[in-house]
């Protein structure tokens, strides 16, 4: 059902926020985590949302994974607001989230079984999915078993496993080391080049919004919005090198002048950081 | 294979202890018996037929009883967890039948349900219930929240989140209730069958005591009762480590 839902939207689906805010009921008040935050990413388009830690960037995947509804602006999805669940909506979340009494392809697969898929299918499509992030090998194994940037790229086969038209990866690789975190980025745009869909990646490395992003959302701090776009042009596939590119060095520049022109300078590290 | 061999080693030495114990202090037979005395008593209430029949009426209740508690309680204390108005409304109630001791209602039972099997199941199924109704309930809120939004995200339905999170989740918790509950329960049939007298291994403790005063028959008793619990408790501990493979 859902794989008919990319086949019938081949390069995603186009997500506009519009004027969302979002609050949390917190000790001694109500916490504000977006207020009036705007933001239109056209379908099939990849784009980054930067913004430091507690700006609201992963209230704002939930929004658009319709697991959150916003106490004010209007959410689209396609042509519709998206609902819990959303099937056109796929997210892996910054830590790998496996169910540890499951095998790693039972996990993969979990999407499919919610659905009530056969099991047979289930497991020919976990093993595909498996293959797609690289790990075709490691179905069997517990979750337990698996090294950090294993489990993540687990996380990242159970989303695209119902192939959904839109993505959401909220911080995916930030746990891991540098050097895996650049080897993902680089297959991260390979999936993305093999099967165009619209992707939304939250990440706080300036670098990585430059080698991944069409499109670069800065994000104020907390109550968050989007204070500003920042458009790389760069060809595809870039490779971990394009940082040294003049156009590459000009929109890092331009990512931080933003996020220094939002963020008090006693509260933005990373202006002065590689 | 060690394991056993501990068991066999400190059995001997507590069979030991107790033979040791009776000479030294030369207690009479109708207050302490010897281990050979008991042992002896053992094979002729075997002989005769009578501790079969006392026993499978105890295990017959404590088996009923168990799975019918267990199976009310995993099922109440589901819903405990998932809902705080089911526990506001319920847990008072669950709460104070609980401080109620089960020696106190047994007879009330047995009024109602006329003395029958199905009275003394229903006190052991009684007893088995509050541990492992609570830890049910315990187990099902300590389901991982950062889980719990991914299976939303996936669009799981409630009764999806219970079978595919929260009841995997509780499951090392609610073990812990049923290793519990497993042995309340033998306690429960010898309150129980005291109460409505026929057969049972605490029907055979009176008919032991009563004018006989065959205290060795009462040790074969109160043996086979610590031999069931223990029994009842490994299967537990068996199902367990099975079901669970961290454990």
């Amino acid at each position: 059902m859902t794989a008919a839902a990319t086949k019938e939207h081949p390069t995603g689906l186009r997500v506009r926020v519009d004027g969302v805010s979002v609050s949390f009921a917190a000790p001694g008040g109500r916490l504000t985590a977006l207020d009036g935050c705007s933001l239109d990413v056209p379908a099939g388009s990849f784009t980054v949302v930067i913004g430091p830690n507690g700006c609201g960037k992963s209230t704002l995947l939930r929004v658009i994974a319709g697991l959150l509804k916003p106490d004010r602006g209007v959410v689209h999805v396609g042509a519709a607001a998206p609902a819990p669940g959303d099937p056109r909506v796929g997210l892996a979340f910054q830590q790998p989230r496996l169910l540890p009494w499951l095998t790693t392809a039972e996990n993969v697969a979990l999407p499919l079984a919610l659905r009530g898929v056969a099991p047979a299918e289930r497991a020919t499509r976990a093993k595909e999915a498996l293959d797609r992030v690289g790990i075709g090998d490691a179905g069997q194994l517990s979750p337990r078993e698996l090294s950090g940037g294993m489990a993540q790229r687990a996380g990242l086969a159970r989303a695209l496993i119902t192939d959904p038209p839109v993505l959401l990866l909220d911080e995916p690789f930030s746990a891991l080391d540098a050097l895996t975190r650049e080897a993902f980025d680089t297959e991260l745009q390979r999936l993305w080049l093999q099967r165009p869909r619209t992707l939304i990646l939250v990440t706080h490395s300036v670098p990585e919004a430059v080698r991944l992003a069409d499109q670069v959302a800065v994000m104020t701090a907390r109550p968050g919005s989007v204070a500003r776009l920042v458009d790389v042009e760069l060809p595809r596939p870039r490779e971990v090198g394009i940082a040294s590119d003049a156009r590459a060095t000009e929109a890092e520049a331009a990512i931080r002048a933003s996020l220094a022109s939002v963020h008090p300078p006693e509260l933005a590290p990373w202006t002065g950081q590689a | 294979m060690r394991r056993l061999t501990g068991f066999v080693l400190s059995l001997a030495a507590f069979l030991a202890a107790w033979k040791v114990l009776t000479i030294v202090t030369g207690t009479p037979s109708y207050i302490l018996p010897a281990p050979e005395v008991v042992g002896e008593r053992a094979l002729r209430a075997i002989g005769s037929g009578i501790l079969w029949e006392h026993l499978w009426a105890t295990l017959a209740e404590v088996i009923l009883g168990f799975a019918l508690g267990a199976l009310a309680a995993v099922a109440t204390g589901v819903a405990l967890g998932k809902s705080v108005l089911i526990e506001r409304v319920l847990s008072p109630y669950i709460v104070a039948a609980q401080a109620v001791p089960v020696l106190a209602l047994a007879p009330l039972l047995d009024i109602w349900f006329g003395g029958g099997l199905f009275a003394r199941v229903l006190v052991c199924a009684l007893i088995v219930f509050f541990p492992i109704a609570i830890a049910t309930m315990v187990g099902i809120r300590s389901a991982d929240p950062l889980l719990r939004e991914m299976l939303r995200s996936l669009g799981a339905s409630p009764a999806q989140l219970t079978a595919r999170l929260e009841i995997p989740s509780a499951l090392p918790v609610i073990f812990g209730g049923l290793r519990v509950g497993v042995t309340l329960a033998v306690i429960g049939a010898v309150v129980a069958e005291w109460v409505s007298a026929g057969t049972g291994l605490g029907v055979l403790i009176n008919i032991a005591d009563q004018g006989l005063f065959d205290t060795p028959l009462m040790f074969v008793a109160l043996a086979a009762l610590g031999i069931i619990g223990l029994s009842f408790y490994s299967l537990v501990v068996l199902v367990e480590r099975r079901l669970i493979h961290s454990a």
